[in-house]
C-alpha cells in the first residue's frame, strides 16, 4: 500500500461569477479509506466532486488522483476513477446489460475482459436477474445499483459517490452501505457525500465538513468532536438528594447547562477524560449516591450541527 | 435463458472456454466468419454500437422506416397505375425514380441529420454526456460515433428503397450512371447535413437556445431538402441533360466531393472541439484543417486556371479565399491565449519547429498571424500563376495587371480589418471576458461600418444620385474591390494607402503576439512518463526525439 494519498485536493477554488462555490479546499484521502463529504445543500460538495471527476476545472488549485492532475492528465485520472453522480443518466430503449456493456466498451474493455467485468459487476450489484430488464422499468434502488455498477465497470481504484443513498428505502440503503464497505475492504478509495449522516458515520473512516465552499473540519468523527467541541455531555443518576447534588455541581466552574430530570442530572463538562474521573471521585467523596455516570456520545449529526452554521450562499 | 444460450450471447459472462466449446461445434468456415465478425465488432466505436442498438429499437426509426416502406409501396402502385397502359412499351423509369427520390430525400436529408442533432443534444440534456465524457472515449470518438450511427440509418433507408430503385432501371428510360449519381450526392449531402447537425448540438447547453436552434435547423433542413429535390427531380426528368460525358463535369464533381469531405471533417472537428475538456487543445487540429482546405482550394483553382485559362478564375479564387479567411480569422481571434500545462507538453521545441508551428497554437495573436500567413501564401501562388500566364501567353491573357491590384487589395483589406478587429478585442479584454461570438460580431461590425460610413458621408455631402467612387470610399472594401476588378482605380493612391495601413496594423498586432510566441514546452512529469511506459511499454522512446521538431537529446 502506497503512502502517497490517492486523492489529494490542493487549495481547490471554483468561482462562478461572484459566488465562491469552492473556496480553498485541501484534504487527502489514503488508499482503502472511505471519506465522507458532508455539508448543507449548496455547500460545494458536488462542485468539488465534479472537479475531481474531471467534469469541471478549478479556478485555482488542483486535485490529484493517484498522483495525476485532474487538469493536466484527465485521461489518466479517468482510468483510475469511477464517478456516480447525484442524477441517473439513462438511455431510452436500453436494458441493464446493454447499458453496462456500452460503458465497458467505452472504458476500452474488449472481448473476454469485458464479459468478465460485466459478470463481476452484475454479480456484485446483484443485478444478474435483471440483466434483460429495460432501465426505465427499474426501481430507484435498482437504478442506484446499476449506476454503481457503471462507475466500477472498469475496476477503478477510486470511487466518487455523490449522494448514493438519496431516495433509497432502508433496506436498499443498508445494502448500498455494505457494498461500499466491501469495496473499501478490497482497497478501493471512496469519497462519498450524503445527507444521511447516520449512514456516513457507520461507513466512513473519516469525514470532511464543508459549508459555503470552505472545509470546516476534517478527520474522524471523534477527532472533529475533540477539535471542535471543548465540552462533553455527561449524564449522572443520583439515587437521593438530587437537588443538593445539582446545587453542588452548579457551584463548579467547569460545569454548565445543568438539567434535572427525576434522578437524572445532565450537564456539560469542560475538560478531558481524566478530569471527568476526578469529578466522579469528588461527587462520591461529597457523599452523593451516584448510581450511574457516563458521557453521552455525540453523533455525527451533533458534530455537524455544531460545526456548520446553516448559512447558504 | 439457458446456460447454452447464455454462452452464445455476446454478453455471456461465464467461463470463456465454454464459449469456445460452443463455437467449436460449428463448421470451421462459419466459425472463422463469426470470429472475424466478433473481432470486427470489438473494434467498432462503442457509441456506434450503442446508437445502433438504441436507434433500431426506437419508435422514431420504426415509424420512419415503416412510412418509407409504405410510401415506396404506394408510389409503386400509383406510379404504375398512372403510367398504364404505356408502362408495357414506353420507358417509365425517370417518372418512377422521381417519386422514389422524393420519398428517399425526406428521411435521408431531414430525419437523419435532425436525429444526429437530437442524439448529441439529448446526451447533454439528459446528463449522459457527462458520464460519457469521463470514459476513455475521446470527444472525437463521441462525435464520429454519432455520425456513424447517422450513416448506418442512411444505409438502412437506402436499402429499404433499393428494390424500388432497381425496379425503375428495369422500366428503362434511366441509366445506371444517373441513378448512382443521384444516390451518391444525396448520401454526401446527408453526411454533410448530419455533421452540421452535430455542430449545432454543441453550440449551447441552455435549454431555450437548444429549442430555438432545433427549430432553425429543422427549417434549414426542410429548405435544403426542397431545393435539393427540385434540382434533382428536374435532372431526372430532363432527358437532354447529358453532362455525364463531359470530363470537365466530372472534374468539377471531384472538386466538390473533396470540399464536401473536408467540410464534413471540419464540422466533426469543430463539434469534437466544442465538447472536449477545458484544458484540451481545441484549436490546432482545426487550424490544420483550415490549411488543408486552403491547399485544396488553391490546388483545384490552379488546376482549373491552367485547364481553362480564364482570368475570372483568379478573381473567384481570391474572393472566396478572402471571405473564407475573414470568417475563419474572426473566429480564431476569439481564442484565449491560455495554454494549459498539458498543451505545453507537446509544443514544438526546436527553432525551426517553433517558427513553423507556433501559429497552430491556440491564441488570438497566433490566429491572426496564421490567417495572414495563409493569405500571403494565397497571394504568392496567385501572383506567380497570374504572371506566368501573362508572360507565358495564356489565351485569356490581356496584358494588363488589374487582377494583381484586385488580389493584393483584397488580401490587404482582410489583413487590415482583422487586425483592427483584434486590437479592438484586445482593448475589450481589458474590461472583461470576450467570447468568440463577441469577437466575430466586432469584426462583422467593423466590416459593415467600413462600407456604410463612407457611403453615408459621401451621400450626405454630394447627394445619393450623384455619388461616385472617390478616395473617401477607401474604407469601403466592397466598392473599392469592384473598381479594382473593373480596372477603374485610376490612381494607385488608394491601394498604396491600404497596403501601408495593412502593414502597420499587422506589425502592431505582431507586437501584441510576443507573449503567445514565447510559450515553450514544459517537461512531462516523471509520474506521467512512468504511467505511459506501463501502459505502452513497446513505445518506450526515452532517449529518442519524438519528432523532427524536438531538440536533439543530449547524451
Amino acid at each position: 500500500m502506497s503512502d502517497r494519498p490517492v486523492i489529494d485536493m490542493r487549495r481547490l477554488h471554483r468561482f462562478f461569477g461572484s459566488t465562491r462555490a469552492v473556496n480553498d479546499i485541501s484534504f487527502e484521502v489514503m488508499q482503502g479509506e472511505v471519506f465522507g463529504y458532508i455539508g448543507p445543500n449548496g455547500a460545494g460538495k458536488t462542485t468539488s466532486m465534479r472537479i475531481l471527476a474531471t467534469l469541471d476545472i478549478p479556478t485555482y488549485g488542483d486535485a490529484l488522483v493517484d498522483g495525476f492532475s485532474v487538469i493536466n492528465d484527465p485521461d489518466r485520472v479517468r482510468r483510475r476513477l469511477g464517478f456516480m453522480p447525484d442524477y441517473f443518466g439513462t438511455y431510452a430503449d436500453v436494458n441493464c446489460r446493454e447499458y453496462l456493456d456500452f460503458f465497458a466498451r467505452a472504458y476500452g474493455l474488449r472481448g473476454n475482459d469485458r464479459r468478465r467485468a460485466l459478470g463481476h459487476v452484475m454479480g456484485f450489484t446483484k443485478l444478474d436477474g435483471l440483466a434483460e430488464k429495460p432501465i426505465r422499468g427499474l426501481s430507484k434502488g435498482m437504478k442506484q445499483r446499476l449506476c454503481l455498477g457503471r462507475a466500477m465497470i472498469h475496476d477503478p481504484s477510486v470511487l466518487i459517490l455523490d449522494e448514493p443513498a438519496a431516495g433509497l428505502d432502508p433496506r436498499a440503503r443498508i445494502e448500498l452501505r455494505q457494498m461500499i464497505r466491501e469495496l473499501a475492504d478490497k482497497g478501493k478509495t471512496i469519497l462519498v457525500s450524503s445527507h444521511i449522516l447516520t449512514e456516513l458515520a457507520e461507513m466512513c473512516d473519516r469525514v470532511g465538513i464543508i459549508e459555503r465552499g470552505e472545509l470546516l473540519a476534517v478527520g474522524t468523527v471523534a477527532e472533529i468532536q475533540r477539535g471542535q467541541i471543548t465540552h462533553c455531555q455527561i449524564k449522572a443518576r443520583i439515587i437521593e438528594n438530587v437537588p443538593a447534588a445539582a446545587a453542588w455541581l452548579g457551584e463548579r466552574s467547569d460545569i454548565e447547562n445543568i438539567r434535572v430530570d427525576g434522578q437524572l442530572i445532565r450537564f456539560s463538562h469542560v475538560g478531558e477524560t481524566g478530569e471527568q474521573a476526578k469529578l466522579l471521585r469528588e461527587m462520591i467523596l461529597a457523599e452523593f449516591a451516584v448510581a450511574e455516570f457516563g458521557i453521552e456520545q455525540r453523533s455525527l449529526e451533533d458534530v455537524f450541527m455544531h460545526v456548520t452554521r446553516g448559512v447558504v450562499q | 435463458m439457458s446456460a447454452t444460450d447464455a454462452s452464445a450471447s455476446p454478453f455471456a459472462t461465464g467461463d470463456p472456454s465454454k464459449i469456445d466449446a460452443g463455437v467449436a461445434l460449428k463448421h470451421p468456415v462459419w466459425q472463422a466468419i463469426e470470429t472475424a465478425i466478433e473481432r470486427g465488432g470489438e473494434r467498432l466505436n462503442p457509441i456506434l454500437v450503442k446508437e445502433a442498438r438504441q436507434a433500431l429499437k426506437s419508435k422514431q426509426f420504426v415509424v420512419t422506416f415503416t412510412l418509407l416502406l409504405l410510401a415506396g409501396w404506394v408510389w409503386s402502385m400509383l406510379g404504375v397505375a398512372l403510367l398504364s397502359p404505356g408502362v408495357y412499351y414506353a420507358p417509365g423509369g425517370r417518372f418512377m425514380l422521381s417519386g422514389y427520390f422524393i420519398i428517399l430525400t425526406i428521411p435521408v436529408l431531414v430525419i437523419v441529420p435532425f436525429s444526429a442533432f437530437r442524439s448529441l443534444a439529448a446526451e447533454r440534456e439528459d446528463g449522459t454526456f457527462e458520464l460519457l465524457s469521463i470514459t476513455a472515449l475521446s470527444s472525437r470518438q463521441i462525435v464520429t460515433g454519432k455520425l456513424g450511427s447517422a450513416m448506418l440509418q442512411m444505409l438502412v433507408y437506402y436499402s429499404a428503397l433499393a428494390p424500388c430503385i432497381a425496379f425503375t432501371y428495369l422500366l428503362r428510360g434511366i441509366d445506371i450512371v444517373t441513378i448512382v449519381f443521384l444516390l451518391f450526392w444525396t448520401l454526401v449531402a446527408s453526411v454533410l447535413l448530419s455533421t452540421i447537425g452535430l455542430v449545432v448540438a454543441t453550440v449551447t447547453r441552455a435549454r431555450h437556445w437548444q429549442v430555438l436552434l432545433s427549430v432553425l435547423l429543422l427549417v434549414m433542413l426542410c429548405i435544403v431538402t426542397l431545393i435539393w429535390t427540385m434540382s434533382f427531380v428536374s435532372l431526372i426528368t430532363d432527358t437532354q441533360a447529358t453532362a455525364f460525358d463531359d470530363v470537365d463535369f466530372w472534374l468539377a464533381m471531384a472538386a466538390i466531393v473533396t470540399f464536401c469531405i473536408s467540410h464534413a471533417v471540419m464540422f466533426v472537428l469543430i463539434a469534437a472541439a466544442q465538447i472536449s475538456f477545458a484544458s484540451d487543445n481545441r484549436s490546432t487540429k482545426l487550424r490544420v484543417m483550415l490549411l488543408v482546405q486552403q491547399t485544396l482550394w488553391l490546388g483545384w483553382m490552379m488546376f482549373f486556371w491552367i485547364r481553362f485559362e480564364e482570368e475570372a478564375i483568379l478573381y473567384v479564387l481570391v474572393s472566396v479565399a478572402a471571405v473564407y479567411w475573414t470568417l475563419a480569422g474572426a473566429c480564431l481571434m476569439g481564442e484565449a491565449a491560455i495554454l494549459s500545462p498539458r498543451v505545453k507538453r507537446s509544443l514544438p521545441q526546436s527553432f525551426l519547429g517553433r517558427m513553423c508551428f507556433t501559429w497552430f497554437n491556440p491564441g488570438s495573436g497566433t490566429g491572426y498571424t496564421f490567417t495572414v500567413a495563409n493569405l500571403l501564401t494565397l497571394v504568392i501562388v496567385t501572383v506567380a500563376a497570374g504572371v506566368t500566364a501573362e508572360l507565358g501567353g495564356f489565351a485569356a491573357a490581356r496584358g494588363n495587371f488589374d487582377w494583381l491590384v484586385f488580389v493584393t487589395l483584397a488580401v490587404a483589406y482582410v489583413v487590415l480589418y482583422l487586425g483592427i478587429g483584434r486590437l479592438v478585442v484586445l482593448l475589450l479584454r481589458q474590461l472583461g471576458r470576450v467570447t468568440m461570438l463577441l469577437t466575430f460580431l466586432v469584426n462583422l461590425f467593423l466590416a459593415v461600418i467600413g462600407v456604410a460610413m463612407p457611403l453615408f458621408f459621401q451621400a450626405w455631402l454630394e447627394g445619393y444620385s450623384r455619388i461616385s467612387y472617390s478616395i473617401v470610399q477607401m474604407t469601403n472594401w466592397a466598392w473599392t474591390l469592384e473598381e479594382a476588378a473593373d480596372g477603374n482605380l485610376l490612381s494607385f493612391s488608394v491601394p498604396i494607402i491600404i497596403y501601408c495601413s495593412a502593414g502597420v496594423v499587422f506589425l502592431l498586432n505582431l507586437l501584441f503576439t510576443i507573449y503567445e510566441v514565447e510559450q515553450v514546452r514544459l517537461v512531462t512529469p516523471e509520474r506521467v512518463l512512468r504511467d505511459e511506459h506501463e501502459l505502452h511499454p513497446q513505445n518506450d522512446d526515452s532517449g529518442r526525439r519524438a519528432s523532427p521538431w524536438d531538440e536533439p537529446m543530449v547524451t
